[in-house]
């Protein structure tokens, strides 16, 4: 088939989730497609500031056309509208505004679908959220597929998602989860849908050195957050948490592997190490005694399905409906609601050996079930041919 | 011998949600001991009475989004009662001298205190959602209330009189 792949930036050097997700699928379906990837010149998610030349590249086999941003981001702008329709019944054409101002606002890209759209037998859109699909998608709505990559934030709740996620003629969803809330949120029954999620590699479970974390004189024992250290994440309730639970135990450590973007304490137990290499990264979660995850939005918790790859349990916040859903289909590990669950949970996957292995090796079996990129690969195959084949009878 | 795993040779399973329930037993336990022995509540000595109460505020604090509530209904047009948390750039004066206001206030007033805006901001987000939460427990009350009062008619002999709220009559008192 022919195929074009929307997304707000692209390139292997893009750490974005749905980026990422976009980028493996290009990779990986290009030898049975003829895949174009259609693309903004941004690569800074908040600014949306033009920094790829603009034009058409081949990139690890993928064509990829890049389109210029008609300006950056308006920050004023757009955290003021942000304020407004996210507080209030806002109107509609406000809420489309937000749209428009969350960018990357590139209109070439949109003219792009609209003269060359019909060329290919299948659009699929990326990411719910940004210009490209809200404005992009309905312009070839019955050749496309919508991957919404959709959290329970305030976003989702925009009454100008309604018809929006009607359009789609299939979709891609990451969990269960996020397709019962694309779901609530049309106004009409999906069409032809199918929970895909992403695919891991397998890992050599055990051979994985330990020498890259010896040197940086990290515990036996550690729980392990890997990621941005935000707010947004959840992760000053981990932190809090952590500290109470710490109080009573002089022997457990929380490190944190990723970038702050908030104030870290200066705790005895509580290790910062900001940005690490990737083999470090791959060590620490090899040899964690669980991986915590405490963000409260999510479509997908990609670092949870590499800590089950590797065997390593989870401990995830149970008011996320994704989180608590993933974990408790792989039964891979516990969840949390309150600070009192986080410390009894800790305690248990600290001190409960057989059990804690237990959950690790039922999350990679989970991994192999689910996550292999040729099961993922295959039912975005049979998607896409469903989607096809109701495209040609509707033509 | 694992308590918690089902034994399948050299693999036990653990299943999480066994697991969690026994968690959540040992936590709710905890709090209870704690209020009992700290702040003398003495209705909850008695477990069963600790785990009803619980599991109702338990599910009201669960609540994520008010649609299922009938309080906001009642209450009227949004605009009288919910906490507005976004700035409104308005000005009374007449339209020249309002657009300039307006500009002072966006671009110049506006990006000099927005931390203190995010600040108060956050704060109202934490209490709206403590009224939704206070919402759905009035509204969790309030269906086993009815719930009780129906159960109390049902069992009730027919002779005994109610009035129209539902409630039952006082019994005499002893001259």
């Amino acid at each position: 088939m022919k195929l074009a792949f929307v997304v707000q930036r692209y390139g292997a050097d893009i750490a974005g989730g749905s980026e990422g997700h976009c980028r493996e699928l290009a990779e990986r379906l290009s030898t049975r497609h003829a895949i174009t990837v259609l693309t903004t010149c941004a690569t800074d998610y908040v600014t949306w500031e033009n920094a790829s030349p603009a034009g058409q590249s081949i990139e690890n086999g993928v064509k990829v056309l890049r389109f210029p941003v008609a300006h950056p981001r308006r920050m004023q702008i757009f955290a003021d509208i942000s304020d407004e329709v996210f507080d209030s019944q806002a109107p509609h054409e406000r809420q489309v505004e937000w749209f428009r101002e969350n960018g990357p606002a590139t209109p070439e890209l949109l003219e792009h679908l609209k003269a060359h759209g019909h060329e290919f037998d299948l659009v699929l859109f990326w990411t719910f959220r940004y210009y490209q699909s809200y404005f992009g998608l309905p312009l070839v709505a019955k050749r496309a597929i919508l991957v919404p990559t959709a959290e329970e934030d305030s976003a989702i709740d925009l009454d100008a998602l309604g018809e929006f996620f009607d359009k789609p003629a299939g979709y891609l969803f990451m969990t269960p989860e996020e397709r019962d809330l694309v779901s609530r949120r049309a106004l009409h029954p999906l069409r032809a849908s199918a929970v895909v999620g992403i695919g891991l590699e397998p890992v050599p479970v055990g051979d994985t050195p330990r020498a890259p974390i010896d040197r940086l004189n990290i515990p036996s024992r550690y729980l392990l957050y890997l990621g941005r250290v935000d707010r947004n994440k959840g992760c000053d309730v981990l932190l809090d948490s952590f500290q109470d639970y710490a109080a009573t135990r002089a022997d457990v450590t929380l490190v944190l592997a990723g970038p702050a973007k908030m104030q870290i304490p200066e705790h005895p137990q509580i290790r910062a190490l900001g940005y690490v290499s990737d083999e470090v990264r791959l060590a620490l979660l090899a040899h964690a005694t669980a991986l915590v995850v405490p963000s409260p939005y999510e479509s997908l918790s990609i670092v949870l399905l590499e800590a089950w790859n590797y065997g390593v349990p989870a401990l995830v916040n149970g008011r996320c409906k994704v989180l608590a859903g993933q974990v408790q289909r792989a039964n891979g590990g516990l969840y949390y609601m309150f600070p009192s669950e986080f410390s009894e949970a800790t305690d248990y996957l600290l001190t409960q050996h057989v059990e804690r292995d237990a959950l690790g090796r039922q999350g990679r079996e989970y991994i192999e079930r689910e996550y292999r990129w040729a099961t993922v690969l295959a039912r975005v195959e049979d998607l896409m041919q469903q989607v096809h084949a109701s495209c040609e009878r509707t033509n | 011998m694992l308590a918690s795993a089902i034994a399948l040779g050299d693999n036990p399973i653990v299943p999480v949600h066994v697991e969690m329930a026994k968690l959540r037993d040992r936590v709710r336990e905890q709090l209870r001991e704690r209020i009992v022995s700290g702040c003398d509540v003495h209705a909850f000595e008695d477990p069963e009475i600790f785990d009803e109460v619980e599991a109702l505020l338990h599910a009201a604090a669960s609540t994520s989004d008010d649609g299922g509530l009938i309080l906001p209904e009642l209450l009227g047009t949004p605009d009288e009662w919910r906490l507005t948390t976004s700035m409104r750039y308005q000005s009374h004066r007449t339209r020249g001298p309002a657009a300039l206001f307006a500009f002072v206030k966006r671009n110049i007033l506006m990006p000099a205190f927005r931390w203190l805006f995010e600040y108060s901001r956050d704060n109202f987000e934490r209490q709206r959602r403590m009224n939704l939460v206070l919402f759905a427990c009035v509204q969790e009350l309030a269906v086993e209330t009815a719930q009780l009062r129906r159960d109390v008619r049902r069992l009730s002999p027919p002779a005994a009189d109610t009035d129209r709220s539902g409630s039952l009559q006082r019994p005499p008192t002893e001259p």
